[in-house]
C-alpha cells in the first residue's frame, strides 16, 4: 500500500524556496521593528578595563546601548545541558562584562531605528582592554601556562575515561601495537543562512514572541523562558524557513535571550541577523579534536584494542551540549567491528576560541575517522589488503543486537553485504589492478574504503539531556483536509515532504492533501527538534503511530456509521469498507470535499455526510461526521485527531560503505577525485531522493573537512579565517559525480523500520578519502596525513621522496 | 607573523640613523602617520592612515624607540588601534656600512588583529612589506639630504595631505549636515 | 557587514565622471562592477563617502577592432569577453583569462577595468594584459594618457592611475599569425582567485622556433609581473620540451613570492615554474 513511501516524490517545500517565497526570519517584516548590532571582542583575550558608549548612544538613532554591566545577572548563563562529572562550568552571559576571551566575544548590544545606525554606532563605542595571554592550541592548554578562566586554575574543564575490556592486556599481548597522533580539524557549520532573531514582546498581553532560525524551538522555549524568566506559556518560539544548521542552530545563544529581553525593556520588536563574519566567529565549530591512537591487532588483522586519548578543544565556554560531543565519540569508538578492549580518555580543554559544539555528526565523524584510520593503519602495518582487516573484523548478520565494548547495542546490521556491494560497484579487483599499473607508469593512484555505522534517531530519553521522544497529531479537517503537526521542527531536511509521504499513504489521501507545521511552539505540541538524524526515525515514528491511533477512532467510527461491527470493517487505500471489496466500489462513493478545484472558496456550510445505504467510508466522510458529532458512538469524543509522542527503545545505527579513488598529481601535489562510490544502509527508506540529497551533501562536507576546511586561530588566537574568501568550502565544480546506491536493512526499533541518514555522509566519506590520499602515497613511506590535506603538503612528501 | 627585510640606501649610515631617529622625519617618512607627538624620552604618540589601495584605516597608537646604539641599531616598537582592527610590531633595526651606502636590515614581528586579521590574511605580509620599502625609500631620500636642506617630497606624503583636506571636508559637512 | 553611510552619483558622460572625481579626490570611488569594491566597503576597510557610478556611462563597455588593436572598454564585463566568439578566434588568451574568473555571478557583474584599476595581487586580468601587452587609456581631468601594462602595475593593489584618473579603454596588439595563446590557474579553493595564474603570448617562426614570448604571472608577488627570464629562455629557440621546462624553471625568478595559509611562498614559486610549462605547453597544442 505505498504509493508515496518509496518514491522519488519531489520536495513540496522547494517551488517556494526557489521562487523566493519563502520566509526566514528577515523576511518577517514587523512595523516599528528596532534593529540591533553587535560589537564584539577584537582581542583573543583581555580585560576590559572601560567601555565608553556616550558617543554611541548620541547618534541619531540609536535607541539603547546595552553592555554586560548593564546587563548584571538580569538574564540567566547560556545554558549547557551536558551533565558530566565535575564538569567546570563557566557563568556564560550573553554580554561579555569583566573581560573577553575570544574573538567574537559580545560586548555591547547597540539597539537603533535601522540597521545601518546601528552597525555604525558600534564603531563608536570605546572599549579600553588590557590584553591578556592567550592560549590557543589545546594541548597546550591542557598543560598549564596561560589561563582562560581565572577561577578555575587550569583549563581542564573535565576528564573522562570510558570504555570497556581491559585495554592495558590487549594492547600489551598484541601481535603488533600501532600508534598514531591525529588531528580532527576545528570546522566551520556555515549554514548557508546565518543565525536570526526577532523579538516582540506586548505588554498588554504580557507576551514574548521570538522568532528564531533554530532547529530546536521548543527545548529554546523552555530555555529562553528560564533565562529571560517570563513564564514559559508566555513565550511563543516561532521557527520560519531555517536554511540550514548542521547541529550549529542545536543551540541555545546568548544571541536570542538577549533580544527577547531588550524587546521587553523597550516594548517594541527588536531584529538582529547575523552577518556572515559574525557567523564565521561567534556561531559555533565543530570537530576541534587531536588525539593519539593506540590499536592493537593480531598478525592477521584481528582488532584487539583500541585506545583513543583525546584533548577536546572546547574554546572558551559551553554552549549547549560542547562537553558532550567527545561523549559520542567514545560511544562510536568500535565503528562496525569487534573490538574487545576499548578506551577513550577525553581531557576537554578550554581554550580562547568559539566554542565547539555539534557539527553534522556531532563527535560521530570524529569515532568512525578514528577507528577508519586506524583500520587502515592495521592494514598498512600486516601489508593487508584493507579490504580483508574490514572483512575480518565485522560481526555477522546473525550477531545482531551486537554489543560493543563501548556499551551500545547495534540494532540490526549487515556490513558485509554493503561492503560487497560498494566493492562490486566500485570494481575494486579491477581498480587496484589499474593501481598498480598506474603506479609504473609514475601516477599516482588511491583507493579509499570507509566501512562505517553511526548513531542515530537519538534517541532514548534515558540517554539524552532533554528528552529523546518526539511527538505528532495527525488531524483530519471537517473538509478531509489532513494536517499533521510534528515537533522535529526541521531546517532543510525536507519533513514536509517525506512525513506527507507516510501520511498519504496510511491515510489513502493523494499527498497534496496533507500539510505539515511545524515550528510554531504556540501551535504544535511540545517537541525536541531535528538533529542526531533524528527527524524520520523518532518524528516520521510518531506521525506513523499517530496515524494508526486515528485510525483506530476512524474504524470505530465507521462501524458505528456503517453499523456493522467492528470486526466486519476493513481499511484499505479508499477507506473503510464493510467487506473486503475492490477499490472500485467504493470509488464511486461520494466526492470528497478534497476534489474542489484549487483556489475555489470552500462553501459557507459543511455539506452533510451522506452515509445512507453505503458500505464503504472515506476518511474524508468519517472527518466530517467525527466533526458534526450528531451520529458518533457512545462517549465518542468529536474530532478526528490524535496526538503520539514516541519514545524510541534504542538508537539505529545505519552503516555502509565508502570508496574514494583519487590520482595526485606528482608535480603539484593538487588531489583530484577520479570516483566516489557509496553504499549507505539507512534501513527503510521513505524518499530516495531525499536520501541521497543528504548522503550527498554530507559527502561534499565530508570533501570540506577532508581537503579544504579548518577554522584558523593564530597564535594571538585571531581568526584568520574569517570570511569565505578564506574559509574553503567544496564548490559544485570541485566535486566528483557521487556513484550512490543502497542495502535496505530495516530496524525493529521504530515500526516504520527507519534508521536515518541525515549524518552518514560526513561520518562515512572523511575517511574514506583520507585513507585514499594516504593509500596513493603509501609507496612514499606514509601512514597517515592530517586534515585538511593541503596539495603543498602532498608535494612535500613526494618531492623529498622523487 | 615575522617579517624581514634588506634595503640599500643610498646614503651615509650616521645620516641615516639620524634621520630613522628624529621625529620630524619620521612623520614625513612612515607611510600614512598623520601626527607625532612626543610623550616622552623616544616615545611618540602616533595617528596613522594606513593601507594599500583603496583599502585603509586610520590607527591611533604609540611608537617607542629602544636600544638606541647610534648609528648602528635600534627597536622600534609600534601598536595601533582602529575601526579596522589593531597592529603591535616590535622590530629591531640594524644599519651597516657599506662605503657611502648603508645597509639597513629590520626583522620583526608584527601582529594583527580584528577585521584586518580575519580576512587580510593573503595581503597583511605582503602590505607589511610595501609599507616597509616606502618607508626606507623615503627614509633614503632624506638622508641624502644635508641636514639644512627642505625635506623631500613624498609620494605618499602628498597622498596623505589630500586625504585629509578630504577628511576635514567631510567632518565640516557632516557637522553641517547633522 | 554594512558599510560606512556614502553618497552615490551616476553620471551621464566620462567627463562628468571625470570631473567629479577631481573635485572629490580621494574622497570618492569611481564604481564599476563592484565586485571588490562593494566586499571591502561592507568590511569597513573601504570608506569612501561618494561613490561614482561609471555604469550608467554610455560605450564604455564594447569590444572593437581598430587597425592591428582590439579596444576593450574598461566597463566590459568578464563574461561578455568570455563570451566573445571574435576574441575567441583572434585572441584567446582574453576569454580564457576570463572564463577562469570567480563564478557566473561573479564574470556577469565585473568589469575588466575595475579588475585592472584595483590590482588585487591573485587577479587574473593583469597576468594576461602584461602577456598580451597592452596599452591603458587613462583619462583625467587633463586629458587622456596611454599607459604600458609594463608600467600600470606599480605594487599590491596600486597602479600608476592617479587617484582622478579613469580606465576608458584596453588596447591590445592584435596577435600576429603562429601566436600561441594560453591561460593557466590555480585558484585558491575558498576565493577562487589565483594562487598562481600564468598568461602565455608566444608566436612561432616559420622555422619553428619561439619568434618572441611574453608570459605575465600573477598571484605569485604583490604585483603581477612579465617573467622576462622565461621570456628570454624561449625567444629565438626551438619549443621543444626541454626547452620549454628549461624556461619555465625561471617562472619566479627574483621574485618575493607571497605565503598565506594555502600556499607557502616556495610552493607558490614550484607552482609558477610547473604551471608555466604547463601553459606555453597548451598554448603550442593549440598551434
Ligand atoms: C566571490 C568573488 C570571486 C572572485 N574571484 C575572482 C577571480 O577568481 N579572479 C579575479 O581576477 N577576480 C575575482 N574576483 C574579483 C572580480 O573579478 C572583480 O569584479 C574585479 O576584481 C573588480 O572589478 P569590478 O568591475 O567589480 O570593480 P569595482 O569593484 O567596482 O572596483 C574596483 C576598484 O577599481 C576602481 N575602478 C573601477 N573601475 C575603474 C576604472 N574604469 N578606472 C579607474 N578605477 C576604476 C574602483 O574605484 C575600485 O577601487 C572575485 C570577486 C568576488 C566577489
Amino acid at each position: 500500500m505505498s504509493k508515496f513511501v518509496g518514491q522519488r516524490v519531489k520536495r513540496t517545500e522547494d517551488p517556494r524556496l526557489i521562487k523566493g517565497l519563502g520566509h526566514y526570519v528577515d523576511d518577517i517584516r514587523l512595523p516599528d521593528t528596532l534593529h540591533v548590532a553587535f560589537l564584539r571582542s577584537m582581542y583573543a583575550h583581555a580585560r576590559i578595563t572601560n567601555i565608553d558608549v556616550s558617543e554611541a548612544m548620541n547618534t541619531p538613532g540609536v535607541v539603547a546601548v546595552y553592555t554586560g554591566r548593564d546587563l548584571g545577572e538580569k538574564i540567566g548563563p547560556v545554558p549547557c545541558a551536558a551533565a558530566l562529572p565535575d564538569l567546570k562550568v563557566p557563568d556564560h552571559r550573553p554580554l561579555a562584562s569583566d573581560k573577553v576571551y575570544f574573538v567574537g566575544h559580545p560586548i555591547a548590544a547597540v539597539v537603533a531605528t535601522d540597521r545601518y545606525a546601528a552597525r555604525d554606532a558600534v564603531d563608536l563605542i570605546m572599549v579600553d582592554y588590557e590584553e591578556l595571554a592567550v592560549v590557543v592550541d589545546p594541548e597546550e592548554a591542557a598543560k598549564g601556562g596561560a589561563v582562560v578562566h581565572e577561577k578555575f586554575g587550569d583549563n581542564v574543564a573535565y576528564k573522562l575515561t570510558a570504555g570497556e575490556g581491559d585495554i592495558d592486556a590487549a594492547l600489551a599481548s598484541a601481535d603488533k601495537v600501532i600508534k598514531q597522533r591525529i588531528l580532527n580539524q576545528r570546522l566551520a557549520p556555515i549554514a548557508m543562512e546565518p543565525r536570526g532573531v526577532l523579538a516582540r514582546y506586548l505588554p498588554g498581553e504580557e507576551e514574548l514572541t521570538v522568532w528564531s532560525s533554530t532547529q530546536i524551538p521548543h527545548l529554546l522555549r523552555t530555555q529562553l523562558a528560564l533565562m529571560i524568566g517570563i513564564p514559559e506559556n508566555k513565550l511563543r518560539v516561532i521557527t520560519p524557513e531555517v536554511g540550514g544548521g548542521f547541529g550549529s542552530k542545536l543551540n541555545v545563544y546568548g544571541e536570542e535571550a538577549l533580544l527577547g529581553w531588550i524587546s521587553m525593556q523597550l516594548g517594541k520588536p527588536v531584529k538582529w541577523i547575523e552577518t556572515r563574519r559574525e557567523n564565521m566567529a561567534s556561531t559555533i565549530h565543530g570537530r576541534g579534536q587531536v588525539g593519539y591512537i593506540e590499536v592493537g591487532c593480531r598478525n592477521d588483522g584481528t582488532i584487539t584494542g583500541l585506545r583513543y586519548n583525546v584533548f577536546a578543544d572546547l574554546g572558551a565556554y559551553h554552549q549547549l551540549l560542547t562537553p558532550a560531543i567527545p561523549t559520542l565519540t567514545g560511544l562510536m569508538l568500535s565503528g562496525c567491528y569487534k573490538i574487545p578492549a576499548i578506551q577513550i580518555n577525553v581531557t576537554g580543554v578550554f581554550t580562547n576560541k568559539m566554542a565547539t559544539d555539534a557539527y553534522r555528526g556531532a563527535g560521530r565523524p570524529e569515532a568512525t575517522y578514528v577507528v577508519e584510520r586506524a583500520a587502515d593503519l592495521v592494514a598498512a602495518e600486516l601489508g593487508l589488503d584493507p579490504v580483508e582487516v574490514r572483512r575480518r573484523n565485522f560481526p555477522k548478520p546473525d550477531e545482531f543486537p551486537f554489543k560493543t565494548a563501548t556499551g551500545l547495542f547495534y540494532d540490526s546490521g549487515n556490513y558485509e553485504a554493503a561492503l560487497d556491494k560498494a566493492l562490486q560497484n566500485a570494481d575494486y579487483a579491477r581498480l587496484r589492478e589499474e593501481q598498480k599499473r598506474a603506479r609504473d607508469e609514475g601516477r599516482i593512484i588511491g583507493i579509499g574504503v570507509s566501512t562505517y555505522v553511526e548513531i542515530c534517531a537519538l534517541g532514548p530519553s534515558q540517554a539524552m539531556p532533554a528528552g529523546g521522544w518526539e511527538s505528532a497529531t495527525v488531524r483530519i479537517e471537517p473538509t478531509g483536509k489532513v494536517t499533521i503537526l510534528t515537533g522535529a521542527s526541521p531546517h532543510g531536511q525536507g519533513q514536509e515532504t517525506s512525513f506527507a509521504q507516510i501520511a498519504a499513504d496510511e491515510l489513502g489521501v493523494d499527498i497534496g492533501d496533507v500539510t505539515v507545521i511545524h515550528g510554531d511552539t504556540s501551535i504544535v505540541q511540545y517537541g525536541i527538534g531535528t538533529f542526531g538524524s533524528r527527524a524520520t526515525a523518532v518524528g516520521g515514528t510518531a506521525v506513523y503511530i499517530a496515524i494508526e491511533r486515528l485510525k483506530e477512532k476512524a474504524n470505530k467510527i465507521a462501524a458505528h456509521l456503517l453499523q456493522a461491527d467492528i470486526s466486519k470493517v476493513v481499511w484499505d487505500e479508499n477507506g473503510f469498507n464493510l467487506e473486503p471489496e475492490p477499490a472500485k466500489v467504493a470509488a464511486g462513493a461520494g466526492v470528497p470535499e478534497a476534489d474542489l478545484p484549487a483556489g475555489q472558496a470552500p462553501g459557507a456550510s459543511l455539506p452533510e455526510p451522506q452515509i445512507e445505504g453505503k458500505k464503504s467510508l472515506s476518511l474524508q466522510d468519517i472527518a466530517l461526521a467525527a466533526h458534526l458529532a450528531k451520529d458518533l458512538p457512545p462517549d465518542m469524543e468529536p474530532g478526528l485527531s490524535a496526538t503520539y509522542f514516541f519514545e524510541p527503545k534504542n538508537f539505529t545505527f545505519p552503516f555502509g560503505t565508502h570508496i574514494a579513488i583519487v590520482e595526485i598529481d606528482r608535480e603539484t601535489g593538487e588531489i583530484k577525485f577520479q570516483r566516489y562510490v557509496a553504499v549507505d544502509d539507512c534501513g527503510k527508506v521513505i524518499n530516495p531522493m531525499l536520501v541521497d540529497g543528504q548522503v550527498q551533501g554530507g559527502i561534499v562536507q565530508a570533501i570540506g573537512q577532508a581537503l579544504y576546511e579548518e577554522v584558523v586561530y593564530d597564535e594571538q588566537g585571531q581568526l584568520v579565517t574569517g570570511t569565505l574568501m578564506d574559509y574553503a568550502v567544496p564548490k559544485a565544480a570541485m566535486l566528483p559525480w557521487f556513484e550512490l546506491d543502497r542495502t535496505e536493512t530495516p530496524t525493529d526499533v521504530n515500526p516504520m523500520g527507519v534508521k536515518g541518514v541525515g549524518e552518514a555522509g560526513t561520518i562515512g566519506a572523511t575517511p574514506a578519502i583520507v585513507n585514499a590520499v594516504v593509500d596513493a602515497l603509501s609507496p612514499y613511506g606514509i601512514r597517515h596525513i592530517d586534515m585538511p590535506i593541503k596539495p603543498e603538503n602532498v608535494w612535500k612528501i613526494v618531492n623529498q621522496q622523487s | 607573523m615575522k617579517i624581514e627585510g634588506t634595503h640599500e640606501l643610498q646614503a651615509r649610515r650616521e645620516r641615516v640613523f639620524q634621520a630613522l631617529t628624529d621625529p620630524e622625519v619620521l612623520k614625513r617618512c612612515i607611510p600614512g602617520c598623520e601626527q607625532l607627538e612626543k610623550t616622552g624620552e623616544n616615545s611618540y604618540a602616533a595617528t596613522l592612515r594606513a593601507g594599500v589601495g583603496s583599502i585603509k584605516g586610520t590607527f591611533k597608537g604609540n611608537v617607542r624607540l629602544e636600544e638606541i646604539r647610534q648609528p648602528e641599531h635600534y627597536r622600534m616598537i609600534v601598536d595601533g588601534k582602529g575601526q579596522p582592527g589593531f597592529l603591535k610590531g616590535t622590530g629591531a633595526i640594524d644599519l651597516e656600512e657599506q662605503g657611502d651606502a648603508t645597509i639597513i636590515r629590520y626583522a620583526g614581528d608584527v601582529q594583527v588583529g580584528g577585521t584586518i586579521a580575519s580576512v587580510g590574511q593573503r595581503m597583511i605580509q605582503g602590505a607589511a612589506k610595501m609599507m616597509a620599502s616606502q618607508f626606507f625609500t623615503a627614509i633614503e631620500a632624506e638622508a641624502k639630504t644635508e641636514a639644512n636642506d627642505p625635506p623631500p617630497k613624498h609620494g605618499f606624503f602628498r597622498t596623505a595631505l589630500r586625504w585629509f583636506s578630504g577628511w576635514v571636508r567631510r567632518r565640516f559637512r557632516k557637522k553641517s549636515g547633522a | 557587514m554594512i558599510p560606512v553611510q556614502f553618497d552615490y552619483v551616476a553620471p551621464a558622460t566620462l567627463d562628468e565622471a571625470a570631473r567629479l572625481l577631481a573635485e572629490h579626490q580621494d574622497e570618492a570611488k569611481l564604481l564599476a562592477g563592484g565586485h571588490s569594491l562593494i566586499p571591502a566597503m561592507k568590511l569597513r576597510l573601504a570608506q569612501p563617502s561618494l561613490l561614482i557610478d561609471i555604469g550608467r556611462i554610455k560605450d564604455l563597455a564594447y569590444i572593437t577592432e581598430e587597425g592591428d588593436q582590439i579596444r576593450i572598454g574598461a566597463m566590459t564585463t568578464h563574461y561578455q569577453i568570455e563570451a566573445s566568439e571574435r576574441l575567441k578566434e583572434i585572441c584567446p588568451l582574453l576569454p580564457e583569462c576570463a572564463a577562469s574568473i570567480g563564478d557566473v555571478q561573479v564574470r556577469n557583474k565585473g568589469t575588466i577595468g575595475g579588475s585592472l584599476a584595483h590590482a588585487d595581487p591573485a587577479a587574473d586580468w593583469p597576468a594576461a594584459i602584461l602577456a598580451l601587452d597592452a596599452e591603458m587609456i587613462a583619462v583625467g581631468a587633463q586629458g587622456e594618457r596611454t599607459i604600458r601594462a609594463q608600467d600600470f602595475f606599480v605594487d599590491m593593489l596600486t597602479t600608476s592611475l592617479e587617484p582622478n584618473e579613469i580606465l576608458r579603454e584596453i588596447r591590445v596588439p592584435q596577435p600576429q599569425k603562429n601566436t600561441a595563446q594560453a591561460y593557466m590557474k590555480v585558484a585558491q579553493p575558498a576565493s577562487g582567485f589565483a594562487v598562481v595564474g600564468i598568461a602565455v603570448n608566444l608566436t612561432r617562426g616559420d622555422d619553428g622556433r619561439c619568434q618572441s614570448a611574453n608570459i605575465g604571472i600573477t598571484g605569485v608577488a604583490a604585483k603581477a609581473y612579465r617573467a622576462s627570464n622565461v621570456e628570454s629562455a624561449l625567444a629565438g629557440n626551438a619549443l621543444d620540451e626541454q626547452t620549454i621546462a628549461a624556461a619555465a624553471a625561471h617562472a619566479a625568478d627574483g621574485v618575493d613570492a607571497n605565503s598565506d595559509l594555502y600556499a607557502s611562498a616556495d610552493y607558490r614559486r614550484h607552482l609558477a615554474e610547473v604551471y608555466t610549462r604547463r601553459a606555453i605547453q597548451k598554448a603550442i597544442a593549440k598551434l
